[in-house]
């Protein structure tokens, strides 16, 4: 099951994004598009065979999953500058695009290529499972779970508020799944609690996370549609 | 007025977990017990001895598939019973009379007072009494709309509630101050919650349900120009009164529909 999720994932994401290229030629919120896009090239790079062979173009060193961790935050930053708005959290959007916000990403993509070029990453395997761990490796691996983390803990509140409002059932629920995906983001903090030997239940999380996130964003875009259809059908 | 802002409070945040969990935990969820099916089926052989379910359903106008669902469940709605009633040309509270749980129904109608028959008349009707009376001939007077309107269960509530009327129906019924409150914001009211309500004011059983719209005036024994008697026995001061405090509220209601629609707006411009 562990070896089906990252391709279901892969391929869930990447219907999405292909849904959202007429929107994208009608000038339509490009950003959605875009953020999809990046989830899908994060999926994508973090799948052993993807992995390998773009690691491979790239001198086997690992670069490939350094790229990833930047692709994430950059996918962050730009699903939680959105949310942020769309949900009307003021608070959250200060937090992730305010001066503090930009403070975090910056230190945490130095520190994130600081431990990179400190450890000993030769030898390509997707996510450096296969490499040897030392505190270097955990503190590179940890940063990459802290910032989808930290932006998820700023978007947690808006998005409940919205799951207990007063909103359009459709809408409720397609919350309710974008705020699984995020909390099962702050839960993956605690990987380090997780025994090696459970690998699995990593990337269970990990992989359900993103899937939630992305239904859930598209179940916001689907909730529009519906309404829009719905509102035509009666006029 | 206390009890107005804590109930105001209870709708705002009566949706969080937390207090909702509570509620469950002080008002335990009393299963909703609508007419048992033997029962009814007693009093519809007594209707229509020799009709067969599909007659029965062809002269109410029920979906066969909806009375046959609801026999199976052992319960029959309350409409259900009122559309038969109408369909046969049996009175619908004389129906709903014979069911152990409606006997406040039973003996002859009681009067419905003067404030109950002034709440079944909509807002916009009252606003064109106000103009008509202020400004003769200036409106076409065209009589009142038929119960019910938009806001009638609150307006009924509100008429008959002395300041501690929720209290009362909720250590009566088990049912959660928010929950009542949000019936009366949908603007519905359970037939079985309605002669609770009408009981625990002492008022005549039937209002609640001309209000919830489960049976008309006419039914309920109103006269039939009840609502314009009490109208016009009204002083224009009681009336305008009457008429600003309904477009106050109208106006609020109007205003948080407006913003949630705003904030949902929102959601899909960023997003969808």
């Amino acid at each position: 099951m562990t070896a089906v999720l990252p391709w279901a994932t892969l391929l869930v994401c990447l219907a999405i994004t292909i849904a959202r290229i007429p929107s994208l030629l009608r000038g339509e919120n490009r950003v959605v598009f875009y953020i999809f896009a990046l989830i899908t090239l994060d999926i994508l790079l973090s799948i052993e065979g993807p992995y390998l062979a773009i690691d491979a173009l790239l001198g086997g060193v690992n670069v490939t999953n350094l790229i990833l961790r930047f692709l994430l935050y950059g996918t962050f930053l730009l699903m939680g500058i959105k949310i942020a708005m769309g949900f009307a959290s003021t608070s959250a959007e200060r937090a992730i695009r305010g001066p503090w916000g930009l403070t975090v990403l910056g230190i945490t993509v130095a520190l994130t290529t600081f431990f990179f070029v400190i450890t000993d990453t030769r030898g390509s395997t997707a996510g450096m499972t296969g490499l040897t761990w030392g505190p270097s490796m955990e503190a590179y691996a940890a940063l990459g779970r802290f910032y989808p983390g930290y932006v998820s803990a700023c978007l947690l509140p808006a998005i409940w508020r919205t799951i207990v409002g007063r909103y359009p059932a459709l809408l409720r629920a397609a919350s309710a799944l974008l705020f699984i995906g995020l909390a099962l983001l702050l839960v993956s903090q605690l990987f380090p609690l997780i025994p090696l030997v459970h690998l699995w239940l990593r990337s269970l999380i990990n992989y359900s996370a993103v899937l939630a996130t992305a239904i859930g964003l598209a179940g916001i875009w689907f909730s529009k549609a519906f309404a829009r259809r719905k509102a035509r059908r009666t006029a | 007025m206390w009890r107005r802002r804590k109930i105001n409070l209870y709708l705002r945040f009566g949706s969080f977990l937390g207090q909702a969990g509570l509620a469950r935990l002080k008002y335990p969820r009393k299963p909703s017990m609508p007419l048992p099916s033997k029962a009814f089926q007693r009093w519809l052989h007594g209707v229509a001895p020799n009709a067969s379910t599909a007659d029965v359903c062809r002269i109410s106008g029920i979906k066969r598939t909806t009375l046959a669902q609801q026999l199976v469940r052992g319960k029959v709605a309350e409409s259900t019973l009122v559309s038969i009633s109408r369909g046969y040309h049996v009175n619908p509270v004389q129906a709903l009379a014979t069911f152990d749980l409606y006997a406040d129904l039973r003996g002859d109608p009681v009067p419905p007072t003067p404030d109950e028959l002034v709440s079944q008349i909509a807002t916009m009707d009252l606003l064109r009494a106000v103009v008509e009376r202020s400004e003769p001939g200036s409106v076409s007077v065209t009589g009142l709309s038929p119960t019910p309107h938009p806001t009638a269960v609150r307006n009924w509530v509100d008429a008959i509630d002395d300041g501690e009327l929720r209290h009362r129906v909720s250590e009566a019924t088990g049912i959660a101050p928010q929950n009542f409150s949000a019936h009366l914001t949908a603007n519905r009211l359970p037939p079985e919650l309605a002669i609770a309500t009408s009981r625990a004011a002492g008022v005549g059983p039937a209002g609640g349900l001309v209000a919830g719209g489960l049976i008309t005036e006419a039914e309920a024994g109103w006269s039939p120009n009840g609502r314009q008697e009490a109208l016009d026995l009204m002083t224009l001061g009681e009336l305008v009164t009457l008429a600003g405090e309904r477009l106050q509220a109208l106006g609020k209601t109007l205003r948080r529909q407006e913003q949630d629609h705003e904030r949902t707006e929102r959601i899909w411009e960023n997003l969808g």
